[in-house]
């Protein structure tokens, strides 16, 4: 085998535009699928592999939008359902869009509405023309149509766009219905496509859909990329199917996708699976468990998730993670750090917003470095090593390491299990 | 023109300074006065002015990032009640605070602990403002705290203790309060003043070298009640700076200080509700306020307007209002300020149809925005009372104020905010049955909706026919 770096080196950087994203591969993994790049989106260059933290009513939590910028955060979520309600097309057409509403000068990606629809809305009933559903206040019906998804999603102005697609859980059992719901979701990116009124401003990202069937899955890469969308996200993931059958089908729909667009895995935070799906070839993910989890106590860290109101941290004066780089943890000497003890979020957590304010500032700094670092290994191509010592960092004994994920990465080369070289 | 109450000397208590800036004020028993109070590595605070009101040592909804930055206080009311609960499975466990190590950045452990960044000068009194009545009484050793976990004692030697460990630049020691609004009968108010009187007497004692600041509490009942005890004070610890200052609990006692405690700086711990009533105290002769309604008021989705000296009036009949309900649907589509040319960050930098829309969803960054401009608007006013205080002739203050009281509404407007959810440490039952203050926002919305497990998101209801006015979605015509 050749040395990875030489062959890397004849190969790369490579990069492919469309009209309002640029993505530059720079590095491959030489043993997993893994890929580094930049993405240059119309409110700036984003690095990927990248975590999405999701400020679904245009607010992060509690965080100013300087404080997300301090976090290192340039692309985060908008939920168009929820933007939709409040404040309303009308105000963001007055406000001149979410950026400004928001004062968020970097980028945002707005997902289509539809999925909380399905989620949310217990009577949605989905038909060719859209998604049908009762009015909860006065139960007359309505309807969201991949037009109005557009129209609003064009109004908020994010960068990155989603088609509305048909949602179904991917443990749906019927797969008439299944098949159904793909084969409705490629016709709905076509009317997103021709519904779409900034084309040279916001990227429109397509949804690869059918549950857990592979076939199904290769089918619908293969019509979605032959509609060319600048970006591909991968979606009706994280709905409680089994973890090896969704690492099946961030795999199967990687090989089918062309090297030079980004990648997004919908709905996904859990850091091993941030870990997993980048060896499987993936770029983006986003979930508010990272930020809605700090809400409730816990503080993501390199060993694990550490549930703050634990009386073992009453009396804690250590930082909430050692050597954590965020305003909260880093070294007190340093411009800028807080000294923020895992006593004092004891204290607070869940009694004042102040302690939740802390937790999230952390918890998003973790998953952005998380993404960051593993970035950093694919250049270097020391990827499988990054992997390894993530897990050795979770779990002490190797026999705790889910075999999911064990599976997956034996899959693209990686085995967790050999004994270290060194 | 330099009067320092406390010169530092070996056996001096501490290195406050209090210089009032007007020589002829100085021993000047109701009247406004112009002052600086001063700790080294503190930044030093001009008075007349006001200190922000914690809650569990955070100024509420503000990071400690978020102070550094756009609050202009310069200090901080803590209550040590915040910091002492007993959780019942560990009930003999020691205040964690007491053992949180010091650094460079946090010089005492009450900045430690709390991350407050270190040029906030810091207060440490027992209860929270305003103190939630105790059902128990006070004995003659100790005195009924509320925390977190309910009602306990708090003798005064754990609260010297306390202060001893924690190093707050200033202290109140225990008085015997009933924390009611009914004026005590005169047997108790005599209590009032005898215990507090003998708490004094040992807290002088037993206190040593401590590098805090005592401000000798002046009880809310009459003068006559309390003179022996007003007049000890003023007796025995003055001249021997042990006493470096005062904390009101009735502005309306100030006429009758004996002289010895004029040139002290006076802390107010009886919170006013208006500004009027903050200029109406400022002319009694009370240097620095403790403002618990900036919180309330930010909590309500209210943005304070006001200035001093009051704008001229552009209407002469029509009074000003002394704030806006940001919660309002009508500001939905407002661009603009909070409050027209404030220069704070949540002016420059965000709309009212942002903060309007971050209450509406109850986002909790609605109410950081609003705890920094309503700080902000409450530190150019108290700016705006000592340029006049410094600068001008006497009159022109008075002047100024009687202006203000005819240019603004005597209260702040209602706000019809959904409130922060109140925890039992900030708000205590009286007899129970008490409606819930907001509406849930969590409803089952199927016969399989599960509840309140971690991933499940908070439903969002369009409400009425804004779905189809906001253009999301159309309604189908059968």
């Amino acid at each position: 085998m050749l040395p990875a770096t030489r062959r890397m080196a004849s190969t790369l950087p490579r990069s492919q535009s469309s009209a309002a994203l640029t993505f530059e591969l720079l590095g491959k993994c030489s043993t997993t699928r893994a890929r580094a790049s930049i993405l240059t989106l119309p409110h700036g260059k984003v690095n990927l592999p990248i975590f999405m933290p999701v400020a679904t009513q245009a607010s992060l939590k509690g965080l100013t939008p300087e404080q997300l910028e301090g976090t290192g955060c340039r692309l985060c979520l908008n939920n168009t359902y929820h933007l939709g309600l409040k404040p309303g097309q009308e105000v963001l057409d007055a406000v001149g869009g979410a950026h400004n509403f928001q004062g968020w000068n970097h980028n945002l990606l707005t997902d289509s509405g539809g999925f909380q629809m399905v989620s949310l809305l217990k009577l949605a009933n989905v038909t060719e023309e859209g998604v049908r559903f009762l009015s909860p206040h006065d139960g007359s019906p309505m309807l969201l149509t991949p037009e109005h998804s557009m129209s609003l999603q064009n109004s908020i102005g994010s960068d990155i766009m989603m088609q509305l697609d048909d949602v179904l859980v991917t443990t749906h059992p019927d797969k008439a219905r299944m098949r159904e719901a793909m084969e409705r979701s490629v016709r709905w990116l076509d009317r997103c496509i021709a519904a779409h009124k900034y084309p040279e401003r916001q990227n429109l990202f397509c949804i690869i859909q059918g549950g857990l069937d592979l076939e199904m899955r290769r089918e619908c890469c293969r019509e979605m990329v032959a509609r060319d969308t600048p970006g591909i996200a991968i979606g009706g993931l994280s709905g409680g199917e089994a973890k090896d059958d969704f690492c099946k089908v961030v795999v199967t729909c990687t090989e089918l996708l062309p090297e030079l667009k980004p990648r997004y895995v919908m709905g996904i935070g859990y850091p091993e699976d941030l870990v997993v799906s980048v060896a499987l070839g993936a770029d983006m993910f986003d979930c508010v468990w990272p930020t809605r989890t700090a809400r409730f106590g816990n503080a993501i860290t390199k060993h694990g998730v550490l549930n703050m109101k634990r009386e073992m941290y009453a009396a804690d004066y250590g930082p909430i993670e050692d050597n954590c780089g965020c305003p909260c943890c880093r070294p007190i000497e340093e411009e800028g750090a807080l000294g923020i003890t895992r006593a004092f979020i004891h204290h607070n957590a869940a009694k004042e917003t102040v302690a939740a304010h802390l937790l999230t500032l952390h918890n998003v700094w973790y998953q952005l470095n998380l993404m960051g670092k593993a970035k950093e290994a694919i250049i270097a191509d020391r990827f499988p090593a990054f992997i390894k010592e993530f897990f050795a960092g979770l779990y002490t004994d190797k026999k705790d390491y889910p075999s999911w994920a064990v599976d997956a990465l034996r899959g693209v080369g990686v085995d967790l299990l050999e004994a270290s070289a060194d | 023109m330099t009067v320092d109450v406390d010169i530092e000397e070996p056996g001096s208590s501490t290195a406050m300074r209090f210089e009032v800036l007007k020589t002829a004020l100085k021993d000047a028993a109701a009247a406004a006065r112009p002052g600086r109070l001063s700790f080294p590595t503190r930044r030093p605070i001009e008075t007349p002015n006001f200190m922000g009101v914690t809650s569990r040592g955070c100024l509420p909804h503000l990071t400690p990032d978020n102070v550094t930055k756009y609050i202009q206080a310069s200090g901080a009311y803590m209550s040590l009640e915040d910091f002492i609960e007993k959780p019942q499975q560990h009930s003999s466990r020691v205040p964690p605070i007491y053992s949180t190590p010091t650094s460079s950045k946090h010089p005492t452990p009450l900045h430690s602990f709390t991350g407050m960044p270190s040029f906030i000068t810091t207060i440490l009194g027992a209860r929270r403002i305003p103190a939630v009545p105790s059902p128990m009484g006070n004995t003659n050793k100790s005195i009924s705290v509320f925390t977190n976990t309910g009602f306990q004692p708090l003798t005064t030697s754990d609260y010297l203790s306390a202060v001893n460990t924690l190093k707050p630049d200033i202290t109140i020691p225990l008085s015997d309060l009933t924390n009611s609004n009914i004026t005590p009968n005169s047997k108790r108010a005599l209590r009032m003043a005898e215990r507090t009187e003998d708490w004094i007497v040992d807290w002088f004692n037993s206190s040593s070298s401590s590098s805090t600041a005592t401000f000798a509490p002046v009880l809310p009942i009459s003068y006559p009640m309390q003179w022996e005890y007003l007049t000890r004070l003023s007796e025995d610890y003055v001249d021997n700076s042990q006493l470096s200052g005062l904390a009101i609990y009735d502005p309306s006692l100030l006429p009758d200080l004996p002289s010895p405690l004029l040139s002290l700086p006076r802390l107010s711990l009886s919170p006013p509700t208006t500004p009027h009533q903050i200029l109406s105290h400022i002319s009694l002769g009370i240097d620095l306020f403790t403002l618990p309604f900036i919180n309330t008021i930010s909590d309500a989705g209210i943005a304070l307007n006001f200035t001093f000296p009051a704008p001229l009036p552009s209407s002469p009949s029509r009074l000003l209002p002394l704030g806006t309900d940001i919660s309002n649907p009508s500001f939905s589509k407002s661009v603009t300020p909070l409050s027209e040319n404030c220069k704070c960050y949540s002016c420059t930098t965000h709309s009212k149809a942002y903060v309007q829309h971050l209450l509406a969803a109850r986002e909790m960054l609605g109410w950081t925005l609003l705890q920094i401009h309503n700080h902000h608007v409450l530190s150019e006013f108290f700016s705006g009372v000592r340029h006049l205080l410094q600068n001008g002739p006497d009159e022109d203050f008075e002047k100024a104020r009687n202006d203000f009281l005819r240019a603004y509404e005597p209260d702040f407007p209602a706000g019809h905010a959904e409130k922060p959810r109140a925890r039992g440490y900030q708000y205590k039952s009286v007899g129970g049955g008490e409606p819930k203050k907001n509406k849930p926002a969590w409803g089952k919305l199927g016969p399989d909706a599960d509840g309140n497990v971690e991933g499940v998101e908070t439903p969002v209801v369009p409400e009425g026919k804004e779905v189809e006015e906001k253009g999301f979605a159309e309604e189908v015509k059968e």
